[in-house]
Formats: C-alpha cells, sequence, structure tokens
C-alpha cells in the first residue's frame, strides 16, 4: 500500500466534462464511456488503480506571445502575469486529479514559441497524449500557424495516437461580434486538424479550468480503455497457450494499436 | 599678368594640356602678346587677327578654370564616397552578416552569446528534473503535514515511474523518461 497525498478538493472530477463547441468536438457523449465506468468502479473499490498512477503528457505549442505560458499558469497557479516573458526552451507543470475516484496527473509541456529554441522544444514533443495548439484571438496570423505548429508536433508522435486541441486565447480583448467571428474561422480550422476548439481568457480565467478538465477526462478515459484493451489481449492469448509470447505482443499491440480518439 | 621667361622657354607650352592652370594660361597669353606686338609693327592689317587671338585666348582661360574646378569637385564627390564606404563596412562588421551565415560578435559586449545550444539543453534538463524533485518533495511535505504518512521513507520507494500508457517507453524522450522516473 502506497501513499499519495490527498488530491485537492478543486481537482476532483466526477462529471464527464462537456466540450465548448460541438461544431468542433472531440467527443459528443454526455457520460464516459461504459466499460472505463465500471473499470474505474473495479479499481477504485479494489484501491487497485494505485499502484499505478496513471500519468499523461501535454505538449503546448503555438506562435510566440499568444499565451501559452499563461494558460498555464492560470490553470495550475490561478495567477496572471501581463508581462511578457519568453520561455526559454522548455517548461512543465504536473497536475494532479481525481477521475471518477482515482488519481491521475497531467504533465503539461509549455514550449518556447521562439523560432529559436524549436530545436530544443520540439525535442520534448514525443510521447504526448495531447496536443494543445494555441493561438491569440486577437491576432488571426496566430490561428494560420496552428497547422504548422501541429504538423511539428505530429511529426514526433504516432499519427492517430494524439487528442488535438486548438485554444483560442485573450478573448477578453475581443468584442462580442470580433469574438464570434473569430469563432467562426478557428471551427473551421480545428476541425481541418481533427481538433477540439477552445476560447479561453487567462486574464479573466473563463474557460481555463473547462479546458484543462477536459483534457485531464478525455486522456485519462483513454488510458483507462487501452489498459483494459491490453489485459484483454494479454488474457486471450494466455489461454491460448501462447504464454512466453505475451510480452513481445504487447509490444506490437501497442506500437500498431490506433486509438479511437481522432 | 606677370612676365616669367622670355622666347620658346615657357614651361606652359610643354605640360600635359589636362593639366594646364589658369596661370599657365596667363603665361601664354603674355608670351603671345608679346609677339604679336612685335607683328603689328610691321602691318596695321594683323590687329584684326589679334583681336581674335586674345578673344580665343579668353576662351581658352575660361575653359580651363573650368574644368579645373569639375575636377575638383569630383575629386571631393569621390573622397566622401570612400569615407561613406569605410564607415558602412566598419558598422557592417559591428554585429551584422559579414558573409553567408556568418556573425561577429562584439567581445566588449556583457550580454553577447556566448553559449552553446548544448550547454542550455543540459541546463534545462537539469532544470527540469529539480522541479521534478521539488514538486516530489512538497507532496511528501504536504503528507507528513496532513499526517497521512508516518514513516519518510515509504512514498520514496512509490515512483510512478511508468510513462503513460498509450505510449511505448522507448519512444519517450530520454530526459523526459529521468524527470518521470523522478516522480
Amino acid at each position: 500500500m502506497h501513499f499519495i497525498p490527498p488530491v485537492s478538493k478543486n481537482r476532483i472530477i466526477s462529471k464527464f466534462p462537456k466540450c465548448y463547441n460541438p461544431q468542433a468536438c472531440l467527443q459528443m457523449k454526455e457520460d464516459w464511456n461504459e466499460k472505463a465506468k465500471s473499470a474505474c468502479l473495479d479499481r477504485a473499490a479494489r484501491q487497485h488503480g494505485m499502484d499505478r498512477l496513471k500519468m499523461s503528457k501535454a505538449v503546448v505549442v503555438g506562435d510566440l506571445n499568444v499565451g501559452k505560458t499563461c494558460l498555464i499558469n492560470r490553470f495550475c497557479k490561478d495567477a496572471f502575469d501581463r508581462d511578457y516573458k519568453a520561455t526559454i526552451g522548455v517548461d512543465f507543470e504536473i497536475e494532479r486529479f481525481e477521475l471518477s475516484g482515482l488519481p491521475y496527473s497531467l504533465q503539461i509541456w509549455d514550449t518556447a514559441g521562439q523560432e529559436k529554441f524549436k530545436c530544443i522544444a520540439s525535442a520534448y514533443y514525443r510521447g504526448a497524449q495531447v496536443i494543445i495548439t494555441v493561438f491569440d484571438m486577437a491576432d488571426i496570423k496566430t490561428l494560420e500557424h496552428t497547422r504548422q505548429w501541429l504538423v511539428e508536433a505530429l511529426r514526433e508522435n504516432e499519427p492517430n495516437a494524439c487528442f488535438i486541441f486548438l485554444v483560442g486565447t485573450k478573448r477578453d480583448l475581443l468584442s462580442a461580434e470580433e469574438c464570434q467571428r473569430t469563432e467562426r474561422d478557428a471551427v473551421k480550422i480545428a476541425s481541418e486538424m481533427n481538433a477540439e476548439f477552445w476560447s479561453v481568457s487567462s486574464k479573466t480565467g473563463q474557460n481555463v479550468q473547462e479546458f484543462f478538465f477536459r483534457v485531464a477526462a478525455l486522456s485519462f478515459e483513454d488510458a483507462i480503455l487501452q489498459e483494459i484493451e491490453l489485459s484483454s489481449s494479454s488474457a486471450v492469448r494466455i489461454g491460448d497457450g501462447e504464454i512466453l509470447k505475451v510480452d513481445a505482443g504487447d509490444q506490437q499491440d501497442r506500437a500498431a494499436r490506433k486509438p479511437s480518439c481522432c | 599678368v606677370e612676365g616669367r621667361e622670355e622666347g620658346s622657354g615657357v614651361p606652359a607650352f610643354e605640360k600635359d594640356p589636362l593639366e594646364l592652370t589658369v596661370e599657365d594660361v596667363y603665361d601664354i597669353s603674355y608670351v603671345i602678346g608679346k609677339d604679336l606686338l612685335k607683328v603689328s609693327r610691321v602691318g596695321a592689317e594683323v590687329s584684326d587677327l589679334q583681336f581674335k587671338i586674345v578673344r580665343v585666348l579668353e576662351m581658352f582661360e575660361i575653359m580651363v578654370n573650368r574644368y579645373n574646378l569639375s575636377l575638383e569637385e569630383l575629386r571631393m564627390e569621390r573622397d566622401n564616397w570612400k569615407e561613406e564606404l569605410g564607415r558602412v563596412v566598419a558598422e557592417g562588421s559591428n554585429g551584422n552578416i559579414i558573409g553567408p551565415d556568418k556573425l561577429v560578435i562584439d567581445l566588449k559586449d556583457p550580454n553577447r552569446p556566448r553559449f552553446t545550444m548544448q550547454e542550455l539543453k543540459e541546463v534545462l534538463q537539469e532544470r527540469n528534473q529539480l522541479k521534478a524533485q521539488l514538486l516530489l518533495a512538497q507532496e511528501e511535505l504536504q503528507l507528513y503535514k496532513s499526517g497521512v504518512m508516518p514513516q519518510p521513507q515509504q512514498n520514496m520507494e512509490n515512483p510512478p515511474s511508468d510513462p503513460p500508457l498509450t505510449t511505448e517507453e522507448s519512444i519517450e524522450h530520454k530526459d523526459e523518461k529521468t524527470t518521470i522516473q523522478k516522480l
């Protein structure tokens, strides 16, 4: 039995979080996947989840000064600094959640937007379950550039293995009409990228927590479902008497599998 | 006009025409004037020719004068450009591009670039590891404070060392792995 410090109250997600805009949404369902739900219940009852604290990796990319660091700081530290300070290379935060009664951690990798740091930051793209492409809603060029950022982030990852989010920041700077217009453009690009769109303000905090809860919920559920799939496939092999091949088969399965996310 | 040497020994006649000065023109005029005086004693009909020669000498004076002024102007202009060129070249080598893909660094600039990308990578890696350790230590501290964990050793043996389930360990980045191991 291990000890894990209790998750803070505002990081407990019990209801499945909704998307921001149904027109650019990765999963429309209202509740957790049934299989995942029962697996969570089972694990939580047996304290089984504790032996393997699940952790997913999210990378945040986008042009310089769009507010990647501000977005993360608003969520992780509930702080906002209006002064621009370039991120050197990469930085990271770890957020601990409790989802469906199980502990879960999200590594949030903050990357530098400046061109000169790209060669450092891109080394941290690999192995991500979540790619968050960020743009400044008040600077439409940065929306165009999200395509390229996504291409670069996907290059380091398995095809179709990542949840992709498109996040527009600084919505507090826009009038209602401007906001609507920009969101319409963003939804279009989000559907091209197979991404889920969110519109946030790190300054006011609007939608920031909702967004990260959604990221956590989708990646958590995916991790649970993959674990179920893995354990059931090895069970079949054991039944087939192919015990010795389990490990190798596992590896191949992992490499070949395409999660249902995209 | 001051008279200088008599006869054919006038140096102005020997000079390169492009190096003639207005003074040379006056010398020439003096000599020709003297010779004309000798000629005019012989016949008055040459006075018309005398007048024409004087006129040609005046024109000659103007042309030599103008030529020398233009030459001087061109020289000044050339010198200005030379100076300008020197200035631009000096400025260019002060930190701007001096050749394709080359940069000159001012060694007196305290804020000059001086560390390599590899060094920055290593520092970042170390920072990430320390940050991961700090997070771990903070969690442990939280445990002690809340009284959940009575003995210090136990939590250390529970690093959630596995990378996320959705990817193979082999594709995890090297230093990221160590970060996770620290966790």
